[in-house]
């Protein structure tokens, strides 16, 4: 399996070199082999003896991170629609791109997504499993931004990332909370400790986060406004990624789940709540499109709704309903999108508004798009596989389980009412699609194009697809035991299927069916009477606009509140960082009673000190006072000066004379540099300016002086120095202690204050010399 | 273990830099002198960093004054890693600067100060004195504040001072901390101190040190709310010395943080560590929030050093060995896609002639392989498998999860998704788009700036997808700082 | 004494601090140095006062004050001056290339 997952990423490695003669040979050829022997390498495990298997390989261990591919009956659906379509869709691609295109790009693109998507469904590491799933993303949105140079392609593009990698991180967190509570990182062993992880504290939590995963990925309500942007992509890729595969991820993340969670009424709540919700506004928002392609999408949206609302369900019947209806939805949207790109292709447009009667112009494609619109719409006809599952569908919510919650029992009463309205306007829309594209008057003077029938190589994918959804429709049971059971098994734990017939009797199920094609033919028929009804509902209101708005907020005011701050003044910084450290260190003494005064080991107070530590402070305080700024520098000095005086009191006449040396040629350089600049600003404060100055300033030197103090009112320890006057003559060979510390003891620290002062000069040297010319 | 290796990646680059200074008016020669030595740094780093893998810890104690009284210099896992690290950047640098820098600052002692910064880079991370680490501070330091107003362009001028004057600051309050440290323990040797600490009763005077220190740590880490003097001139510059800046000098102060906080000051983590998962927070929402609201890509680039320091300092704060593997782990990354990130920046900056990202469009046309390198780099940044980024967030996530710190680790997966969001701009805006034929491309130029940020994108890749291989590293040096008696040890025990 | 000295350091650092938050250049230089003047005197004081004979070892006596701290404003003070006097010529030189010493003036524009 591991080859199987990574035989499309080491294609990719080939690709540059296949596309050199792509003028000769189409690189899709290539890579149409790929995806085609990985759908046969998989479709023999189909069987009634089939078992789930494991494939390990070691990548991280030491983090748990390891390459398990496991195939289960789910597992193996998914491959084979991911291999299956995925040959159908590069086929058909090889008609719909033209060589001029960036072929490379494209293909690369799209290997690296099947590698991706692969290793989505058959990881059973929940680390890889979030590698891949994010790698979906990304080939995502790199296949949707194919196009770049188009506007909408860049902005779909980018929401697609943004919402799918905002559910991507999400769901890392679930995932990294259920390896923190079950110590495992496998799926298959985090669902043998369920009862870890219904127990814990944190299971609203993980399930929160993990539903963020899967909503945003399969495009549930309200994240399903990324969908209808990535449109913008190709048609192949539409038909592929953004309607067959990698937005039935989410279904799977939920359906891989559901072992854990399906005893959790709130998994029922979210899940069965937020699909049936939106299948019911995606349905109804699709009639009001214009786009052939954006009808297919909101469709897309409505019908995953479906089968996350039948997940959440949860019943044996209902899960295998879902499973059955992933197959199905696979094969007539597929087929629909494909038809939607040969009349984009053909046609040059995909405005429903200003096609129309084009079943004489394109046959072929009217008879694909009508068996494919139909079985969407569920009309009860015996080869149709959509109305099968939307028959289980309605057969289901009828039979949701017990329930305890308040909530849940509403929901229980409410959801086949729902599932009736949400499938009136799939019916609506379907015959929306149907009609509008191939029926009424022509317009063909609006197309860029005159339609004619596409090449029989393009119409080849399509008509497989539709040969799948009549064969399903005829023979609708014959896959179940080999294929479906196996897959329902791994999501709700228990062999089952149901025996698919055609008529069962006047049951609630075809009434409600019979309700859908009724109202649905109505509606359809009025719908000129009744579509004012948008401008009320949603009106103005939509999620894009969320969406925009929050970009837009995040632009504005990241940059207003940024810029408010960090405004540039050096005053503003200083103040600010001065004033955290002093608030923070602050509350830490106060809290930790840091503050500790002893009395009992201090030199004695005498007034030449005094006098000279009250010269020192004036200094200081004085450069403050001084307007004129030569008098500043002076009385500095004086401060300065005071200070080697301090340390000839104190017992430390190197330092004095060095303070005194220093101190003077500071001093120096100061009415130097100064006095050469050409104008000084003169002072101008406010009272305000000042005070702020002095809190900020009288706060943090109070600050130190109470550390100071209580820093040395707490001398716990007998300091290093004594070691130094014991051995700096015998073994430092020197009496001057303190320059024996500096060149021999502490030698290291010298060295690199010379080093200092050396960098110091170097870097005055060119300051002074390199001067840039204007505009360098 | 005793030996001279641990004063070599010091001693090497010191030895560079003053020799190239001799000859700076050679320009072509001091170039490919400047990248031989670079690279015996580099291989002597890499020897250094194999021995201690294989030996164990090896100490200094230089001019043979034992320990505690002399200086010792205490080369464990942890700095000769990062030693390395910061010779691999080096590495790239030198070579990416001929391409970048005018001819008339490489003359003024462009190579002098740029070994003498690795110089004091290396210098802070092996030393195991707290003096001495403030003297290595001052080494890196004043290297930077030459490497940052060489060339005394006009907006460079006004930013560094801003940049000068509030690392000065700091500086004066470490060493005024340190003399504080001194007067409590009686030591400066930091070994000793985190043995003294453990016997001290009364220990609220201590915190509040500590807490003094973080916050030195913390304003040259560019941690919340102190990081104000970091962005802009970060951008001000050559993108070569932005890189440098980017890779190692708030790596250092993280370094120093990490290194305090699990060796010294480890005797009331309720108070400290807690409030580092606080500023961390801030730090993580800030800086993110920052790197969206420009439109000057270096300017996007330096914001998002924020955050990640704030990925850094939550791992420290919630303190178990996970945590800290994790911050380490992407310490190193980030020090390797950050120095990138500014190459690659300043490469694009350099080519276009303008880093105002409203003036670009369809860059991918061009400049193809640094567009794919700036996409790859996005999700290295925000922490997307199999990136380096990734395997370091997930350990301080997964370490915060564990100790319950729900809150925080949540904050981190969203600044995640905002940190893509501002780079992926960058790829979104600037590098698609319709083919803006006004620019025209010095191909050999443009060639020379990629490699070396290829190089290191390569390097974070290799990080990520071979984390098994660079794990038990990682692991060791986690144990060694969560048991702080491994590093006593091996200063006292020879 | 000690007390007192650290008083004297705390305020030191004051007046530094308010130097620094003044918008004139020249102020804030002056600030810098009060600053590394305060953390000077914090050292010393750090170390006990006035406790013996200067460190310079001589037959006969036994008591002296603490050498490290004295060694580590020596290393320290030569420290700040090499930064004192980089940060001079630097504010010449940005004054000069900017004409103006208004740190206030020296904002700059976030999106440049």
């Amino acid at each position: 399996m591991l080859f199987a997952v990574l035989l499309p990423l080491i294609l990719t490695l080939l690709i540059p070199f296949l596309s050199k003669v792509k003028d000769k040979v189409h690189t899709g050829i290539f890579v149409f082999f790929i995806p085609l022997g990985i759908f046969i390498f998989f479709v023999r495990f189909i069987g009634e003896g089939f078992s789930p298997e494991l494939e390990s390989y070691p990548w991280i261990p030491s983090l748990g991170i390891s390459l398990d591919f496991y195939l289960d009956g789910l597992s193996l659906l998914f491959v084979l629609l991911i291999s299956g379509i995925g040959a159908l869709v590069t086929l058909y691609s090889i008609f719909y791109l033209h060589k001029s295109e960036k072929l490379a790009h494209f293909y690369v693109y799209l290997l690296l997504f099947m590698t991706a998507m692969l290793g989505v469904v058959l990881s059973d590491n929940v680390y890889v499993l979030y590698t891949f799933w994010e790698l979906t993303s990304i080939s995502s949105f790199l296949l949707i931004g194919y196009w770049n140079h188009r506007e909408g392609s860049r902005y779909g593009a980018m929401k697609s990332m943004l919402i799918t990698v905002f559910g991507g991180l999400s769901m890392l967190g679930a995932f990294m909370l259920l390896h923190v509570i079950t110590g495992v990182t496998s799926v298959q062993q985090m669902i043998g400790s369920v009862d870890l992880i219904l127990s814990s504290d944190y299971l609203p939590l993980i399930l929160t986060l993990l539903l963020l995963g899967a909503f945003t990925k399969s495009a549930q309500f309200p994240f399903h406004i990324w969908l209808p942007d990535a449109m913008e992509a190709p048609t192949p890729v539409s038909a592929y990624l953004h309607s067959a595969t990698m937005v039935k991820a989410g279904i799977f993340l939920v359906a891989r789940f559901s072992p854990i969670f399906h005893g959790y009424e709130w998994f029922f709540i979210v899940v069965s709540g937020i699909g049936i919700i939106t299948l019911c506004w995606a349905s109804y928002m699709a009639v009001r499109q214009t786009d052939l392609k954006g009808i297919l999408a909101f469709s897309t949206v409505s019908q995953l709704g479906m089968i996350m609302a039948m997940l959440g369900f949860g019943t044996e019947a209902a899960v295998f309903a879902a499973v059955f209806h992933i197959l199905n939805h696979a094969t007539f949207k597929g087929s629909l999108f494909m038809i939607a790109g040969i009349i984009d292709h053909e046609s040059g447009t995909r405005d429903i508004r200003k096609l129309g009667g084009l079943m004489t112009l394109m046959p072929i494609s009217a008879t694909l798009a009508l068996f494919a619109s139909l079985s969407m719409a569920g009309v009860p006809l015996p080869f149709l596989n959509g109305f099968y599952s939307k028959e289980l569908f309605f057969e289901n919510s009828l039979h949701i389980g017990d329930t305890t919650l308040l909530i849940a029992s509403v929901m229980k009463q409410a959801i086949p009412y729902l599932a009736v309205f949400g499938s009136i306007f799939t019916f609506v829309y379907s015959m929306y699609f149907l009609f509008g594209t191939f029926t009424g008057k022509q317009k063909l003077e609006q197309l860029p194009k005159k339609p004619h029938e596409a090449p029989i190589g393009m119409l080849i994918a399509p008509a497989i697809l539709v040969f799948g959804v009549i064969f399903i429709g005829l023979f609708p049971n014959l896959f179940n035991e080999t294929f479906l059971a196996h897959a329902a098994e791994a999501i709700s734990g228990v062999k089952t299927h149901e025996h698919i017939v055609y008529w069962h009797g006047l049951k609630p199920a075809f009434y409600m069916s019979l309700i859908v094609v009724a109202f649905g033919t109505i509606l359809y028929l009025f719908r000129e009477k009744w579509w004012n009804i948008y401008k009320t509902i949603p009106g103005d209101l939509s999620f894009n606009r969320v969406y925009n708005r929050t970009l837009k907020g995040l632009d504005v005011y990241t940059s207003k509140l940024t810029k408010g701050y960090m405004n540039g003044s050096l005053r503003r910084y200083t103040a600010l960082i001065i004033s955290t450290i002093f608030i923070v260190t602050g509350l830490v003494m106060a809290g930790t009673n840091g503050f500790t005064f002893k009395t009992d080991d201090l030199a004695p107070i005498t007034l030449p000190e005094i006098f000279v530590g009250i010269m020192v402070i004036a200094g200081a305080v004085g450069t403050i006072l001084a307007k004129n700024n030569v008098a500043a520098i002076i009385i500095l000095g004086v401060s300065g000066y005071g200070q080697a005086l301090l340390f000839v009191f104190y017992r430390a006449p190197d330092l004095a004379l060095t303070q005194l040396v220093i101190e003077t040629i500071t001093v120096a350089l100061l009415l130097l540099c100064f006095h050469h600049l050409p104008q000084l600003s003169r002072r101008t404060e406010g009272t305000g300016f000042r005070l702020t100055n002095a809190v900020i300033a009288v706060g943090f030197g109070t600050l130190m002086t109470l550390i100071g103090i209580s820093a040395h009112s707490s001398k716990w320890f007998a300091t290093i120095s004594d070691y130094f006057l014991e051995t700096s003559h015998d073994l430092g060979g020197g009496d001057n202690v303190v320059n024996v510390i500096l060149v021999d003891m502490r030698g290291l620290d010298t060295l690199f204050e010379i080093t200092v002062l050396g960098i110091a000069a170097f870097s005055i040297y060119s300051l002074i010399k390199l001067r840039s010319k204007e505009g360098e | 273990m005793m030996s001279n290796l641990a004063v070599l990646p010091i001693i090497i680059p010191l030895v560079s830099g003053i020799l190239l200074a001799f000859f700076h008016t050679k320009t072509p020669f001091v170039r490919h002198a400047a990248k031989l030595l670079s690279v015996i740094s580099t291989g002597v780093a890499a020897y250094v960093f194999y021995y201690v893998v294989q030996n164990g810890t090896v100490t200094l104690e230089t001019g043979g004054w034992e320990a505690p009284y002399g200086i010792v210099l205490v080369a464990d896992l942890l700095a000769v890693t990062l030693v390395l690290t910061t010779n691999v950047i080096g590495l790239a640098c030198v070579f990416y600067a001929p391409y970048s820098l005018t001819e008339q600052k490489e003359r003024y002692y462009f190579y002098t100060f740029f070994f003498l910064l690795i110089t004091g880079v290396s210098g802070a991370f092996l030393t195991g004195d707290l003096f001495n680490l403030f003297v290595f501070f001052e080494v890196l330091l004043m290297a930077s504040y030459a490497l940052i107003t060489l060339g005394g362009e006009k907006v460079q001028l006004r930013e560094s001072i801003k940049y000068v004057l509030v690392n000065l600051f700091s500086s004066i309050v470490f060493v005024t901390t340190v003399a504080f440290l001194y007067s409590v323990l009686g030591t400066v040797n930091m070994a000793q101190m985190a043995e003294r600490v453990q016997e001290v009763e009364q220990q609220g005077i201590l915190t509040t040190i500590g807490i003094l220190l973080f916050f030195v740590f913390a304003t040259k880490a560019a941690l919340f709310p102190l990081y104000y003097w970091l962005p802009k001139p970060y951008t001000v510059p050559n993108p070569v010395v932005s890189a440098m800046f980017a890779a190692l000098l708030t790596k250092v102060g993280v370094y120093s943080i990490i290194r305090m906080f699990t060796l010294v000051f480890i005797h009331d983590t309720t108070v400290t560590h807690e409030l580092f998962i606080w500023i961390a927070g801030f730090t993580l929402v800030f800086g993110a929030i920052g790197a969206l609201s420009t439109n000057n890509i270096k300017l996007v680039i330096a914001y998002n050093i924020i955050p990640a320091v704030g990925f850094m300092v939550m791992g420290i704060g919630i303190y178990n060995k996970t945590a800290l593997s994790g911050s380490v782990y992407y310490m190193i990354s980030d020090m390797i896609i950050k120095a990138a990130l500014f190459l690659l920046a300043g490469a694009v900056a350099h080519i276009v002639g303008t880093s105002d990202l409203r003036k670009m469009k369809g860059l991918i046309h061009q400049l193809p392989l640094l567009g794919w390198l700036l996409f790859i780099s996005a999700f290295v940044l925000a922490g997307v498998p199999p990136f380096s980024g990734f395997i370091g967030k997930l350990m301080i996530m997964q370490g915060g999860f564990a100790d319950g710190e729900i809150a925080i680790v949540i904050i981190g997966l969203l600044s995640s998704l905002l940190i893509l969001y501002s780079i992926m701009k960058i790829f979104v805006r600037g590098f698609w788009g319709e083919k803006d034929e006004n620019i025209v491309i010095d191909r050999k130029t443009a060639t020379a700036l990629t490699w070396p940020v290829a190089f290191l994108v390569f390097l974070t890749v290799l990080l990520g997808i071979g984390a098994e291989i660079f794990y038990p590293v990682i692991d060791n040096i986690s144990n060694q700082l969560m048991n702080p008696e491994i590093y006593i040890d091996s200063v006292f025990k020879e | 004494m000690e007390i007192i000295m650290s008083v004297v350091a705390g305020v030191l650092f004051a007046a530094g601090i308010y130097n620094l938050l003044q918008k004139q250049l020249l102020r804030i230089v002056i600030g810098t140095v009060i600053l590394s003047n305060g953390a000077h005197l914090f050292i010393l004081t750090m170390g006990k006062l006035k406790r013996g004979a200067p460190p310079v070892l001589e037959y006969g006596i036994s008591d002296y004050a603490d050498p490290l701290p004295q060694a580590l404003i020596l290393t320290s003070i030569v420290i700040s001056f090499g930064l004192t006097s980089l940060l001079l010529v630097l504010s010449y030189r940005a004054a000069q290339e900017n004409n103006t010493d208004n740190m206030e003036k020296l904002r700059g524009n976030h999106d440049e």
